[in-house]
């Protein structure tokens, strides 16, 4: 029998062939969890020039090489003293079971660091679990009040998120159960759309009276973030700082989220990578870097991840997605369940469903139960560790004693388009792209 | 030792607050220490139209504002009692969980914005996005509001009896809506619905306590159709503006 080599054409693609049927199928756009599935440049395209004979390296895991960072310096009378520069992300209850996060939140505590609220308001238990929790301030403003207020550590302003910058949020109806439509004020069982702006400001003069509010209502003592996904970095950044903010947050591309329409996911915004790199040329061409601290955000897996963002100018990172993952997301367990979603373990992105085989994004009492509180914190709290061990090994290498020591100068480019988003030397070159 | 005589009572449970001398900082930790003290009434001289006046203000107490007041008056308070004589600037009340606020003048963009409880009372007009977001709160405008009023709104009820703007009650999930005017448009998944007697007890309840007579005006109410209450968009027609 004759062999034939089959062609598959780039245009049409065995996945453009799907989309365009799921399109025929359906008669929408497509929803789905999780972020961009695409490649992008990243972090992975950099590495570490670690000391030989020019640098003097430290000790591997004995010589002193500390991770604190305080945020929110600028205004607020009680900043946030972390233990370590990661923190986590936020990510709402009802999106996520209670269970994770409440696990989200001890974990974070046994590391000293901080967790982040959500769409839809501050859990008691989540609050009670995290002893430094910030509480965020959505466009939705679902379960959003001056009591809750009171109790924060920080007040995170969103603005955007940088799986669906500009696109607002989802959370599908059989994820709104009596608890969730409770806090939120809904009809239970209601497909809920989170606005994409805020109801009681629209521009950054305007924002600069809400932050004054909020302000004023927690009598200057917490910080206030805010947070945007990463689109026209520099002039966000810029207008965020003069606005007021303590804290800048940076959501790139490789962002996260429970539910939003694919096209979001990857045809918005720009990856994290660049996105680091304008945030800290805005914030230095402004003059206020280092007054003003920068969180990075948006697939942040590893301590390699981690270190280069801080060598590349981030004071912390946030993760989100990678703290599920830890917890269990996408485990090989459960395989039936994950079949009847019609995925696999590794491939599934199904948040949106409810329907989370593992018990991390859903309602459900009882796949909820398939994620102990304890197992939770303790993954959780294990891969933090894992990470800022990764990190203190690099800067140690480095030669630094300090995390935030770690600098531009001790990174080069692997790929040219890396190299120009960077703006570091291609490995083993002089040369800069675009420069 | 003598009892002090009811009016020197009433003396002692009041304040007077100028503003002109003071940030607004200043302002509002007094404000918030007078009434921790238990001050029943604190009467500010000179707002100026100055924004953040009474923010996050939760012990019960009643603030006159003599005088215009900028942005986010009475913002993230609860238990308050507010009454403002003159105009009010961008998100009156906003997020307010429980107390009145009664406005003698017009007040600007997104008044009552995301407010969860207590009413406030406007006896003037209000600008676009007037109860948008609303949560549960009661909004009351004896004159007009603009465009985008209700929009997204939660729960509770926006009473406006004059005329509304375009696209009312867009993206209304729940809540009732009257107007005693013209509606120039509604938003989408907002539909009109005949008064019932309840409607126009609570009417008659409500404008009473601004000197109004509901039965003075052809009210209309809007509430949520409910069709885009779940994602399923075949329907192209409903979903095409919508989404």
């Amino acid at each position: 029998m004759e062999r034939r080599v089959l062609k598959t054409s780039s245009t049409f693609s065995p996945e453009a062939i799907d989309a365009i049927q799921e399109r025929a199928k359906l008669g929408r756009y497509m929803i789905r969890g999780y972020g961009a599935l695409r490649n992008v440049p990243r972090f992975d395209d950099l590495l570490f020039l670690t000391a030989s004979l020019t640098r003097l390296p430290l000790e591997g895991y004995r010589e002193k090489c500390t991770t604190k960072i305080v945020l929110g310096t600028r205004h607020a009378k009680r900043p946030m003293e972390l233990e370590i520069p990661i923190t986590i992300a936020g990510m709402s209850f009802g999106a996520l079971s209670r269970n994770a996060k409440v696990g989200l939140g001890k974990a974070a505590t046994l590391l000293g660091t901080s967790t982040t609220t959500g769409d839809g308001g501050m859990l008691a238990d989540e609050r009670e679990a995290s002893t430094k929790l910030v509480y965020q301030c959505l466009p939705s403003r679902y379960g959003f009040n001056p009591r809750d207020l009171k109790k924060a550590d920080a007040i995170e302003i969103v603005i955007g998120q940088g799986a669906k910058p500009g696109g607002g949020g989802l959370l599908l109806g059989q994820k709104v159960n009596q608890v969730v439509a409770g806090m939120r004020t809904l009809p239970e069982g209601v497909d809920q759309r989170s606005p994409c702006r805020h109801p009681d400001w629209i521009g950054p003069d305007d924002l600069r009276i809400k932050i004054e509010e909020l302000r004023e209502a927690t009598d200057w003592e917490i910080p206030i973030y805010v947070k945007m996904g990463a689109t026209r970095v520099k002039d966000d950044v810029k207008l965020a700082v003069k606005s007021g903010a303590d804290v800048i947050v940076l959501d790139g591309m490789e962002g996260g989220t429970a539910a939003t329409q694919s096209i979001f996911q990857e045809h918005s915004g720009i990856p994290t990578l660049p996105a680091l790199v304008q945030a800290v040329e805005a914030l230095q061409e402004i003059g206020v870097y280092g007054q003003v601290q920068l969180v990075i955000s948006g697939g942040i897996r590893s301590g390699p991840d981690v270190a280069k963002a801080l060598a590349l100018g981030a004071d912390a990172v946030s993760i989100g997605t990678a703290s599920l993952i830890a917890m269990g997301c996408n485990k090989p367990i459960y395989l039936e369940d994950y079949q009847k979603l019609g995925t696999e373990p590794h491939h599934c992105h199904h948040c949106h469903t409810g329907l989370c085989p593992v018990g991390i994004a859903t309602q459900d009492e009882a796949l909820m139960e398939r994620l102990p509180i304890e197992q939770a914190t303790i993954h959780v709290a294990n891969y933090l560790q894992a990470l800022v061990m990764e990190v203190q090994s690099l800067a140690r290498a480095c030669g630094k004693s300090d995390v935030h020591n770690l600098e531009r100068e001790d990174l080069v480019a692997l790929t040219l388009e890396a190299s120009a988003m960077a703006k570091l030397p291609l490995a083993g070159t002089d040369f800069i792209m675009g420069r | 030792m003598k009892e002090p005589s009811v009016s020197e009572q009433t003396i002692v449970h009041e304040v007077t607050l100028d503003c002109a001398p003071l940030s607004t900082r200043e302002i509002n930790q007094q404000l918030k220490a007078l009434a921790a003290e238990g001050l029943q009434t604190i009467n500010i001289l000179n707002p100026a139209g100055r924004h953040n006046l009474a923010v996050g203000v939760t012990e019960p107490v009643k603030i006159q504002f003599q005088g215009p007041v900028g942005s986010y008056c009475g913002g993230l308070a609860e238990n308050v009692n507010l009454e403002i004589f003159g105009a009010c600037g961008w998100s009156l009340g906003e997020n307010l969980m429980l107390g009145d606020i009664l406005v003698h003048g017009h007040a600007s963009s997104n008044a009552g914005a995301s407010a969860h409880g207590g009413t406030i009372r406007i006896l003037g007009n209000a600008g676009p996005r007037a109860g948008i977001s609303l949560k549960g709160a009661t909004l009351l405008v004896t004159g007009n509001v603009g465009y985008g009023a209700a929009f997204m709104m939660q729960q509770g009820c926006l009473i406006v009896c004059g005329n509304v703007g375009p696209n009312l009650a867009d993206s209304i999930y729940d809540g009732s809506i009257f107007v005693g005017g013209a509606v120039d448009s509604l938003g989408a998944d907002a539909r009109f619905e005949p008064l019932s007697e309840a409607d126009w007890n609570l009417l008659t309840r409500e404008l009473a306590a601004v000197g109004l007579v509901a039965q003075d005006y052809d009210f209309k109410k809007v509430v949520c159709a409910k069709e885009l209450y779940h994602f399923k968009a075949k329907d192209w027609a409903k979903w095409k503006d919508a989404y």
